[in-house]
């Protein structure tokens, strides 16, 4: 199977500080992979990489056939369409209700969408992550876990073939960061390549998914799935 | 098992969508952005209907100077030689011939003394000075009307040379009065384009700047735009058409005081009105709202596109 996302000697600097350097992976379609390290890593750095919001200094990213770092800045929104992305703060609009936080995404990447098209879609996303009693409820109104299911509603509405969370469950507690995670997994199964960068290193366990380490920007460690290995940079 | 088909969505249809998002999105968006930021866009609305109101009416007052200017230019190039009175008739006829032959003349009239007294006593102030007098002071003259403005002063010596032309006052001609009027307009003129230029720059940096305020407040709404795949024009649309609509506004209020100041006028000054601003008319000051609106919708757009482009940067 071609890889979805391919890295190929991927370095990114910032000034002297060189955040991920020369990193090399392949990542599949349908596949759960978990991104660990310590802070300052490069975790988020490499996140970023992948979805263009920043270049690499020098190597390549391939995301669906696309060359990433020579991406034109026109072309950034194709990309971006095909990558959903949920980040630990949710980053939701305060003053749409859930569904319309959903839907927004289909109305500003879908010119041919019809009203009624983009409620049902994010009606459906919304009660694929169980929260189809809460879509006429506004942000504040919702718990932590709630907004990242809305999050993870919005990201995949698109039904994008990749899928990167950065800390997702960052400010859940252990219960709902599970499942979130649990929900992550679902949507792998239906193809979706899923890359997830945690700290949460006992999910990280139990799960028992590929696992990307990086130390210090370089990846240290590729354990495959089915694996329950140390984890190089927690003993340490 | 059955094969879902996914049947093409009508073209017609697809177009209509797009057109009802676009519209939505960003036209509508736009709309109820810059109601509800109006207080913050005030300053720019402001600045900008200040200028395009002073823009309309030094506009207005340029276009009655020019036609002045134009006035003058064709007086500049009629040459009055005026006559003794006691000239012969001979003497004015081979002065007469004399000129009408000349090929840098185009046509050559005679004012009687008369009718001199006719025109003047029409002229605001010489009417009072001619009922003064017992005698017609005016003297009769031939008026020469050249193909050229430049062969007037030659012209003008040409004539002097002959009995029948008055001594003490033989032309009309005044040396340096045509290039004292052009040097007057150049630099009027200059002054204006600076002073609206200056204006025209603080109007659209206060504009832009209000825009990048307005993508400040909105910066997390736009950043999930552009994570999410929104096109570029789609995350930069709606300030457009925000910074459109503030000159847009701001051109029809400066149209309309424009309009109100210009019919005031010629309502309330009448013929007096009309020698001070003359050839603005109602068309002329509505064609000048037009402009105005057209300007500020142009200006509107320009500032928010510096604005768009200083803030909104892919990687």
């Amino acid at each position: 199977m071609p890889a979805l996302v391919e890295l190929i000697g991927a370095t990114h600097r910032y000034g002297e500080v060189v955040a991920v350097d020369d990193v090399n992976v392949a990542l599949r379609p349908g596949e759960l992979v978990f991104l660990v390290g310590p802070s300052g890593a490069g975790k988020t750095t490499l996140l970023r990489l992948i979805n263009r919001e920043i270049r690499p200094s020098s190597g390549e990213v391939w995301v669906d056939g696309l060359p990433v770092h020579s991406l034109r800045s026109a072309r950034v929104p194709e990309l971006r369409r095909r990558v959903g992305v949920v980040y630990q703060d949710y980053k939701l609009l305060p003053r749409l209700t859930a569904l319309e936080n959903v839907a927004f995404v289909l109305r500003v990447t879908d010119l041919e969408v019809t009203e009624a098209e983009a409620h049902d879609r994010a009606l459906d996303a919304l009660e694929a992550v169980g929260l189809g009693e809460k879509a006429d409820a506004f942000p504040d109104q919702l718990s932590g876990g709630q907004q990242q299911r809305v999050a993870i509603a919005r990201a995949v509405v698109r039904q994008p073939p990749l899928l990167i969370a950065d800390e997702p469950t960052g400010n859940l507690d252990l219960e709902t960061a599970w499942q979130v995670m649990k929900l992550l997994e679902q949507i792998s199964r239906f193809g979706t390549c899923v890359l997830v960068a945690t700290h949460n290193l006992e999910i990280v366990r139990r799960m028992q998914r590929r696992v990307l380490t990086l130390v210090d920007g370089r990846l240290v460690r590729d354990q495959p799935a089915g694996r329950v290995g140390r984890l190089a940079w927690a003993s340490s | 098992m059955g094969v879902v088909v996914n049947a093409p969505f009508p073209r017609r249809r697809r177009l209509g969508n797009a057109l009802r998002n676009v519209v939505r999105l960003v036209i509508l968006g736009a709309w109820r952005n810059w109601v509800r930021n109006l207080g913050s866009t005030a300053p720019a609305l402001g600045s900008m209907t200040l200028l395009l109101l002073l823009a309309g009416l030094v506009g207005m007052g340029a276009y009655a100077v020019q036609r002045v200017a134009a006035a003058q230019a064709e007086s500049a190039a009629v040459l009055h030689v005026y006559l003794r009175d006691d000239a012969r008739p001979q003497d004015v006829d081979a002065l007469r011939q004399r000129l009408a032959s000349d090929r840098r003349v185009a046509s050559v009239g005679y004012t009687s003394k008369q009718q001199a007294l006719e025109r003047a006593k029409a002229r605001p102030g010489l009417g009072n000075l001619a009922a003064a007098s017992d005698s017609n002071p005016f003297p009769a003259s031939l008026d020469v009307k050249l193909r050229s403005v430049n062969d007037v002063g030659a012209l003008a010596a040409v004539a002097a040379d002959s009995p029948a032309v008055d001594p003490v006052m033989p032309t009309s001609y005044d040396r340096g009065t045509y290039r004292r009027i052009q040097t007057v307009l150049t630099v009027l003129s200059a002054i204006g384009v600076a002073f609206l230029l200056l204006l025209g720059f603080v109007a659209v940096t206060v504009t832009a700047n209000s825009i990048r305020a307005a993508i400040l407040a909105r910066q997390h709404e736009v950043r999930i735009m552009e994570l999410v795949g929104a096109r570029h024009w789609m995350v930069r649309g709606p300030f457009l058409v925000e910074g459109a609509l503030t000159g847009g506004v701001a051109g029809a209020v400066a149209a309309l005081l424009t309009l109100i100041v210009s019919l005031a006028g010629m309502a309330i000054g009448a013929g007096s009105f009309q020698r001070f601003a003359p050839g603005v008319t109602p068309v002329v000051a509505l064609i000048a709202g037009a402009l105005l609106v057209v300007g500020g919708l142009l200006l509107g757009s320009l500032a928010s596109l510096l604005g768009v482009h200083r803030e909104l940067r892919t990687a």
